[in-house]
């Protein structure tokens, strides 16, 4: 059935490519490389690209099948020079009229002159292309996949010379298809070559083979990235988990898993994560608690999790899981002035090939961030902003969301976001806190200060009245007791002295001082007696006392004058002094009983 | 009776929310410490004390600064509830956040259905998730107390922008409330003995096993909130016997209402403050106080505690609650009584008397007819239950408690606390009687059933604190100061037997302290839900086999598939799993749940019968043999055929399952019924093959739980099909498969030419059909 698809396609070339013949580009030798070793379909082609045409050429196209189309994650060009390293070139989706199938327009470095060659390596990966056939297995059966793709490259350039190497995943093939006689030895698969393909070719390649390789998919990720200007930016993932190969059939047997190694050999125990080198505190759990299965390994240049299910995954079997850990901000956070510019992957490892279906990433920048602008390593769906409310938040932290189909892992690549915070908003949160723990102490202290009650309690206020009279009293007293205690040392330093004038001064400052405290004490009391207090009657008692601690005080002062004259002996005068000074006493103690009565 | 004498008192009161008061008992502790001896006799009339209180504390303003003491016992009583927050973290630690057990995984469940839609909502939540077909009413048959409780908490806290997760505020209620649980029961000893028996009682309840067992992080139980509500409603209502205010009675309703929506153990409250009432009137007590207050809490906590949907109209139906109508009844025609007595002449109030006795005792009996015939006089005898449900029997925390236990709870405190209340009844007032009563009823209570150790806890705890304090005034006071001491001194304690009984009282709290450490540590801390094994060098293995298994059948399972399980598990399975069960934990359904047990006991064809008309997807099961787990459902099997011969005695019966020597074996010469039946079909199936590593001794299929080689090693299933089994082979779920294919039949269809006469006759034909099928209908209405 080669010939008449062969034959339509010289026709429509011959039809419709004038274009293209125009720029008089021919694939002059393309090597192309299928890898199918894992659960993708990796397609890289070398070719050499040679302008055959009258005019220099600034760009080319790059063509992907109709059938592909829908899988493809990644499209990539690069050329090959002599004197450089590859350089990666710039992807344009444009369109041939006529022609189905997705084409990319290539934008040359410099422009390719006629008659001059170039060497260029396109990379495309195709996610979910092999598929599981037959559809359901049981625990003890291998998983054996189809691939269907193109023997040629698709190109809309006519081809010169062609290979096409096909790598499996194992020795074991149940049927491909043997178009030109191919090779196969071991896992890979020659085609080719071909000559003189014509623009536009297909032929389907159709491989049925066994591919135990875990069929892990992401069916959803959300990524969110919370940053700190504190120092720390968090950063969690939410994944669901999918095993897309051959649906389990029957029942799982756990006898049969445990006992015989290659029981369920398509199923997925376990993969590793690979997190970046500063990464702290990981946690890795569900809904219903922490996934206690996993290991994590601190390397040299990054952290390794082996992320292990709470079950093994086979065929059709989801799970879903959390995993989170903290970063330090200054690897990833860069500041001019007031500028700031947060450079991390848009989309992290989660196992090696992986396929991310739909992705969330959302970037919470912090409260009071401006004039915020993202730089996207590749295309990406912006959703409408949202806020974020954390632990002291008033006004909102800004939220960038994004989402974006079908990522593998060339998508693991920086994205820049630029917005401008002022530095004083960082006062913002300890602010609050302080201002909050202010009112709470004010509040309690003008609670304590005022009086709230709706009824005035007669009985307490008096209480409290006279508790403050009865303070002043005990002052007072105190203070009394104490001028008595200052005369003493007069009367002592007068008897060395001798000096007459230093102790009637004395004496006349202990009446006038005594005088008044006395007074003041007094009128306390008659206060006392207004509130009917029954204290009145023992601050009378005290005053009583104080009298005749005050006459006690004033002959011993006249003792000291007489013998200082000498008209006392100085026997006679020590016992005298014995006799008041014990009088003295007991009467204090009698005042500090009383006054600890009050 | 005003208790503050000057305002700077009302800091310290507002700021610890538990030390108000200093004048109103201040020379409680202070005395306490300063004074040998003096204080218990101080303390006889409290009430008295108050007044006479702002002198002391003046002074004390001077000598020894009020302040001090109100520092003090502000960080003792916070330093408590600090050590009983954290001592109830090891699980967290050890483990994680998690929720334990099996009910609070239903709390949990619910109260995560409240925060996400709504309290209406979750009043109206009819919950078709559990007991398929039936379902369950969750808003009227829950006490919703606990569920608000987080579910507010949670609520402010987003309020407040600080984003805590559900769970993490289930986790930690526990631990929360018991620091408020130390609080109160702090106020509550204050009221009843003194200030520094208050901060023992405090210090105790904060880390007692009794009450941790109930409370530790992660048991998102009712009782974790219910004690604290529990403490708090004694403590305003003994506030409310001393002051005769309504403003504490209401109060006390409040608290009550709280603890009515919390816990179905309000029965206590409302008998035990009844009783104390009534106890109260028996010892001539009676005063206007007493009359105010329980009539406040009578009537407002009645009408509150009818608010809360599961409780409806109970208080005023069932016999629990007729003794605090009974006794309202009684109050009112007392202080009547006494009312008539100021008015009337002796001979009218007699004739009176009599008239009024007679009439009582007449709607006295009336009522208690009422009642029998009713049959609700019947569940006044707790051991009823015990008897005749199976159901209940089967459950641990119903059994008896062991003498062991209360050792193992309570420690030192269980020695005390006699002490306690001697001294209590020694010096009685009218809260103390209070007191005693709740001691009494708790200790009969807590030898009932091992769960009604917890009512018993707090009040030992105070008790204790009551006896601890009394001693150490005795002992450690110091008689140098003040002017006391010269009487006291003929009590002739010297220096030395002082530091000997302080050293030894001191000693023994700390054993206390290392025992609760230790009994936290090792007994209370397990989070069930995940075990925890030891190698020879004390690394840790974590079996976290049932969540594997349960988030298995959340992930892989259709969302609208039904598991059946023994009940045990219907929580779990429901909160963790998020699938339909047919049973759970809440066994108001016995004929479901014996219709369950007799699945799991019939052999695979009869079960699935059963299984088909119950519409079961999945049956999981929990297997420890490999293991040597021992709560799993062999060991459970026994009363799951017991419950199920109590419904369905022609099918199924216990005796079957025995040798004939009686005995219940796994192996060989177990009987037969029990080695075909499905419980055992899914236990072992495919055990036999396997060789559980301990010693090549073993032959293969070896129980390491029942230590037996099983008999049946040959096992098939028909109509069912291993769906998962978790690594360790903890929890193992079958597939219940749907109907085969009819088999192809194995003659030749026969041939037949419609003709057309019949198919006209197709229209009268389906016409008698329906016919008939009403008939049998109403036949089914009126049988």
């Amino acid at each position: 059935n080669e010939s008449p698809l062969l034959a339509t396609c010289l026709l429509l070339v011959a039809a419709l490519n004038l274009e293209v013949s125009a720029n008089g580009l021919v694939n002059e030798e393309v090597k192309r490389t299928v890898d199918l070793s894992t659960h993708l379909a990796k397609i890289t082609a070398e070719i050499v690209l040679s302008n055959q045409g009258h005019s220099a050429v600034q760009s080319f196209i790059l063509a992907v099948e109709e059938d592909l189309t829908p899988h493809l994650a990644y499209i990539g060009a690069s050329v090959k020079g002599d004197e450089e390293e590859d350089g990666t070139l710039e992807l344009q989706q444009t369109t041939i009229p006529g022609q189905s199938g997705h084409f990319y327009k290539v934008q040359l470095p410099s422009s390719l002159a006629a008659g001059a060659q170039l060497k260029a390596k396109v990379e495309m990966t195709f996610s979910h292309v092999l598929r599981p056939f037959p559809t359901h297995v049981t625990q003890a059966e291998r998983q054996l996949v189809v691939f269907q793709g193109n023997h040629y490259l698709y190109s809309p350039y006519p081809t010169r010379s062609q290979t096409t190497r096909v790598r499996l995943a194992s020795k074991t093939v149940e049927s491909y298809t043997k178009l030109g006689n191919p090779s196969k030895n071991d896992e890979i698969i020659e085609y080719g070559p071909f000559r003189d393909v014509a623009p536009f070719s297909e032929d389907t390649m159709k491989i049925h083979y066994e591919n135990n390789t875990p069929f892990l998919t992401i069916s959803s990720i959300t990524r969110t990235i919370e940053v700190s200007h504190w120092g720390n930016i968090a950063v969690e993932e939410t994944i669901d988990l999918r095993h897309t190969g051959a649906v389990l059939k029957g029942p799982f047997s756990r006898y049969d898993y445990q006992r015989q190694s290659d029981s369920g050999i398509s199923s997925v125990k376990s993969f590793k994560t690979i997190l970046p080198a500063s990464a702290q505190d990981v946690y890795y759990r569900d809904e219903i608690g922490n996934i206690s299965t996993s290991h994590l390994q601190v390397l040299d240049d990054s952290v390794e999790v082996e992320v292990r299910p709470r079950f093994p995954l086979f065929g059709g079997w989801k799970t879903h899981y959390i995993i989170g850990y903290n970063l330090p901000s200054y690897e990833y956070l860069y500041t001019l002035g007031d500028q700031y510019a947060l450079k991390m992957r848009l989309v992290d490892h989660v196992y090696d090939d992986q396929v991310i279906d739909f992705l969330t990433v959302k970037i919470i920048l912090p409260e009071g961030a401006r004039n915020i602008h993202v730089d996207t390593p590749y295309k990406i769906d912006r959703m409408p902003n949202q806020l974020h409310y954390t632990y002291l938040d008033t006004f909102g932290r800004p939220v960038l969301v994004a989402t974006k189909n079908n990522l593998v892992e060339h998508h693991i690549q920086d994205v820049v976001v630029h917005y401008n915070f002022n530095k004083i908003l960082m006062l913002q949160e300890p602010l609050l806190v302080v201002g909050a723990f202010y009112i709470l102490f004010f509040t309690v202290i003008i609670y304590v200060r005022l009086d709230f009650a709706i009824t005035k309690d007669p009985a307490a206020e008096v209480r409290m009245k006279v508790a403050s009279i009865t303070e002043q009293v005990l002052t007072l007293v105190n203070k009394r007791l104490g001028l008595y205690r200052h005369m003493d040392e007069v009367v002592n330093r007068y008897k060395q002295s001798r000096d007459t004038g230093a102790l009637n001064s004395g004496r006349k400052t202990l009446e006038a001082d005594h005088r008044a405290l006395t007074n003041e004490i007094s009128s306390l009391q008659a206060r006392l007696k207004a509130e009917g207090s029954d204290l009145a009657d023992k601050v009378s008692d005290v005053q009583k006392l104080d009298g005749q601690v005050k006459e006690l005080v004033c002959r011993s002062c006249q003792e000291a004058e007489r013998l200082v004259a000498g008209k006392v002996k100085k026997e006679a005068y020590i016992e005298s002094e014995k006799t008041l000074t014990g009088k003295r006493q007991e009467l204090v103690s009698r005042i500090d009983s009383l006054l600890d009565a009050l | 009776m005003k208790s503050s004498p000057n305002k700077g008192v009302l800091l310290q009161y507002w700021l610890s929310g538990a030390l108000g008061g200093w004048g109103g008992t201040s020379d409680g502790k202070h005395k306490a410490s300063t004074n040998a001896g003096g204080s218990v006799h101080g303390n006889s009339r409290p009430g008295a004390a108050g007044g006479g209180g702002g002198k002391v504390g003046l002074s004390g303003g001077l000598t020894q600064p009020a302040g001090w003491q109100s520092l003090l016992s502000f960080s003792i009583l916070f330093l408590a509830c600090l050590a009983g927050f954290s001592s109830r973290l090891f699980a967290v630690i050890r483990f994680e956040s998690i929720i334990h057990e099996f009910d609070p995984w239903f709390n949990y469940r619910s109260t995560h259905h409240l925060t996400t839609n709504g309290f209406y909502e979750f009043l109206n939540w009819f919950d078709e998730r559990a007991w398929y077909p039936l379902g369950r009413i969750v808003g009227g048959t829950v006490y919703p107390g606990l569920m608000v409780t987080a579910g507010l908490i949670h609520y402010v806290l987003n309020l407040l922008h600080i984003t805590v997760h559900i769970r993490d505020v289930c986790v930690f209620l526990a631990p929360v409330f018991s620091g408020l649980t130390a609080i109160s029961t702090f106020l509550l000893t204050r009221e009843l003995w003194n200030q520094g028996a208050g901060l023992l009682a405090a210090c105790f309840i904060a880390i007692v096993p009794g009450y941790i067992s109930r409370s530790v992080a992660g048991s998102f139980d009712n009782e974790g909130i219910a004690i604290f509500a529990l403490q708090f409603t004694y403590y305003l209502w003994v506030k409310s016997v001393k002051t005769g205010s309504v403003f504490w009675t209401i109060g006390c309703c409040l608290s009550y209402f709280y603890m009515v929506s919390a816990w179905g153990g309000y029965v206590f409250i409302i008998n035990l403050i009844p009783l104390h009432v009534f106890v109260l009137l028996l010892m001539q007590r009676y005063s206007r106080r007493v009359y105010i207050a329980y009539s406040t809490f009578y009537i407002v906590g009645l009408v509150l505690s009818m608010q809360i949907p599961f409780v409806g109209f109970q208080p005023i139906r069932t016999s629990e609650h007729m003794a605090a109508a009974g006794v309202f009844a009684l109050l009112q025609a007392y202080a009547f009584l006494q009312y008539l007595k100021d008015r009337l002449t002796r001979q009218e109030f007699q004739t009176l008397f009599f008239l009024g006795v007679s009439l009582a005792a007449g709607m006295v009996f009336l009522t208690v007819i009422y009642l029998t015939y009713t049959g609700l006089y019947v569940r006044l005898l707790t051991c009823y239950a015990k008897i005749h449900i199976p159901i209940i029997a089967s459950v641990s925390e119903h059994q008896p408690t062991t003498w062991v236990s209360f050792f193992f709870d309570l420690h030192i405190l269980v020695c005390t606390f006699p002490a306690g209340l001697w001294f209590c009844i020694k010096n009685i007032n009218d809260e103390r009687v209070f007191v005693a009563l709740y001691a009494i009823s708790a200790v009969y209570f807590a030898g009932v059933m091992v769960r009604l150790m917890l009512t018993l806890t707090p009040v030992v705890c105070m008790l204790s604190a009551v006896a601890f304090s009394s001693v150490f005034e005795h002992y450690m006071g110091d008689d140098t100061k003040r002017e006391k001491p010269p009487e006291k001194a003929e009590e002739g304690l010297g220096p030395n037997i002082k530091s000997i009984v302080t050293m030894l009282m001191l000693m023994l709290l700390m054993m206390f302290a290392v025992h609760c450490t230790w009994v936290t540590s090792n007994a209370y801390s397990s989070p069930s839900v995940v075990l925890a094994s030891y190698n020879h060098d004390g690394t840790r293995n974590i079996l976290d086999d049932f969540r594997e298994a349960y988030y298995w059948l959340r992930q892989n399972t259709d969302e609208h598939a039904r598991v059946m399980s023994w009940w045990d598990y219907g929580y779990q399975i429901a909160g963790m799993a998020n699938r339909t069960t047919l049973v759970d934990n809440n066994t108001w359904n016995n004929s479901h749940i014996a219709l369950v047990g007799k699945a799991m006991s019939s052999n695979e064809s009869a079960a699935y019968q059963i299984m088909r008309s119950l519409d079961v997807d999945y049956v999981l099961i929990i297997f420890g043999g490999v293991i040597g787990y021992s709560g799993d459902d062999i060991n459970k099997f026994l009363w799951m055929v017991r419950i199920a011969e109590g419904e369905h005695p022609k099918d199924i019966r216990e005796s079957d399952y025995f040798t004939p020597q009686g005995e219940f074996r796994v192996d060989k010469a177990g009987s037969p019924t029990l080695l075909n039946c499905l419980m055992y079909k899914m236990s072992y199936y495919r055990f036999g093959e396997m060789q559980v590593r301990r010693g090549a001794l073993t032959p293969p299929g070896f129980d390491r739980t029942r230590n037996a080689e099983i008999g049946n090693k040959d096992i098939k299933f028909k109509h069912l099909e291993e769906a998962f089994t978790s690594e360790h082979w903890l929890v193992r779920i079958y597939k219940v498969k749907k109907l085969d294919n009819r088999e192809p039949l194995d003659h030749k269809l026969r041939s037949v030419v419609p003709k057309q006469k019949y198919t006209s006759k197709k229209v009268p034909l389906m016409l008698g059909g329906e016919f008939a099928l009403q008939v049998w209908r109403d036949s089914f209405r009126f049988s």
